[in-house]
């Protein structure tokens, strides 16, 4: 489990309109391109910016509740939520109902990393 | 030596300043109108420089470098990130800063050193700075020392150092030899959710945990402060109520003083607060 490193990640694709972008477009090659930072001479980031397959899955696939009950960090979960979501999935109104029903059934899990 | 003349703790909520900018809406009035209140208090005060305490969202600091105590010394800040430009609207600009109280603050051959902290000299602020100080302060022209708290990446600092961190800046101001009129501002929140099922209800995740809150600083209980606010109760009022701690700074800055304002206002973002202590 690598909590850090899809906090990590969580936090690239927010602080950056181009890395939103981007993301938006097609996480799965944007998690390619991140995860790829491994192969590279000096990577970045600790273990290369490898997320499990787990971890992986629930972020291509916009799992808010899966990311949640891994203890990843709420208040990064939340803005990764809204920057992904709203607008072109959902509004804001249905992204708060379906992020609480994704992540009410796991109560406050730890997440410190 | 530099006086500490007004201690103040506000909110910073992001959604509450961007609902405040146009028509005041007429669930905020009240809000709107502790605001106006304070602005007036704050001129009235004329502050030379606010010692401002606050949380960093993620945006100067991410868990690969999480400082628990910072103090910003630069003579100019930005103000506003980009991922905030785009979520609340709050555009990025410059915030005029105080290097010499900022370094006076860290510790140096005169001052015991109580506290060890880190140190930047390229602070950049965000919301939780930058909200309290367009609210009150809206031309942006009193320097600045930022001193960032972290209430966002547990593991974070017990309760009894942010009373610690009061005390200690509250002898430190009152050792620079200067004679400037300081501001201290804490910047929070009272029961509070985000990223959590509690999120966003429309009013407080835990009114209980508010109106204690709220009694701690009318009544100056610094002690009852520091013993009800533990990391597991704090979760219990809601996953983002850590920032409450700075009041607590705020609260030991004044030597346990009761705030002459003190007060948790309904608003559809949960109880906003609002703490004034008089220093003369």
């Amino acid at each position: 489990m690598s909590r850090y490193m899809v906090n990590k990640l969580m936090w690239d694709v927010d602080r950056s309109d181009e890395a939103l972008a981007r993301f938006k477009e097609d996480p799965t090659v944007f998690l390619d391109d991140w995860e790829s930072l491994a192969e590279r001479p000096f990577p970045p980031y600790p273990d290369g910016g490898h997320l499990t397959d787990t971890e992986r899955a629930a972020v291509e696939s916009r799992d808010y509740g899966a990311l949640y009950a891994m203890g990843v960090n709420p208040f990064l979960l939340w803005q990764f939520a809204r920057s992904v979501s709203v607008p072109d999935e959902l509004g804001i109104d249905g992204l708060i109902t379906s992020f609480r029903e994704a992540v009410a059934p796991h109560g406050y899990p730890d997440f410190y990393t | 030596m530099a006086e500490i003349v007004g201690v103040l703790g506000v909110t910073h909520n992001p959604l509450m300043w961007a609902s405040l900018r146009e028509t005041v809406p007429p669930d905020l009035a009240h809000v709107a109108a502790n605001f106006d209140r304070l602005r007036s208090h704050v001129a009235g005060l004329r502050p030379d420089v606010i010692v401002l305490v606050a949380s960093d969202h993620f945006h100067m600091f991410m868990m690969s470098n999480m400082p628990a105590f910072l103090i910003g010394k630069a003579p100019r800040m930005r103000a506003g990130h980009p991922n905030e430009s785009r979520g609340f609207g709050l555009e990025t600009t410059m915030v005029p800063g105080d290097p010499g109280l900022g370094a006076h603050l860290l510790g140096g051959p005169d001052l015991a050193p109580v506290f060890d902290f880190s140190f930047s000299d390229e602070p950049w602020i965000d919301h939780s700075f930058l909200v309290p100080l367009l609210l009150l302060t809206p031309d942006l022209d009193i320097p600045v020392v930022p001193v960032f708290s972290n209430c966002n990446a547990p593991p974070i600092p017990v309760a009894a150092r942010f009373a610690a961190l009061g005390s200690y800046l509250a002898e430190a101001i009152a050792t620079f030899p200067s004679a400037q009129r300081v501001l201290l501002v804490g910047s929070g929140h009272l029961a509070h959710e985000l990223g959590g099922p509690r999120q966003f209800l429309g009013v407080s995740p835990d009114p209980g945990f508010d109106e204690k809150a709220v009694s701690w600083m009318a009544e100056g209980d610094l002690e009852g402060a520091v013993a009800g606010t533990g990391f597991g109760r704090l979760t219990e009022a809601g996953n983002e109520s850590y920032q409450f701690l700075n009041f607590i700074t705020c609260l030991a800055a004044t030597g346990g003083r009761q705030a002459t304002m003190a007060e948790g206002t309904p608003t559809r973002f949960g109880n906003l607060p609002f703490f004034s202590w008089d220093m003369t």
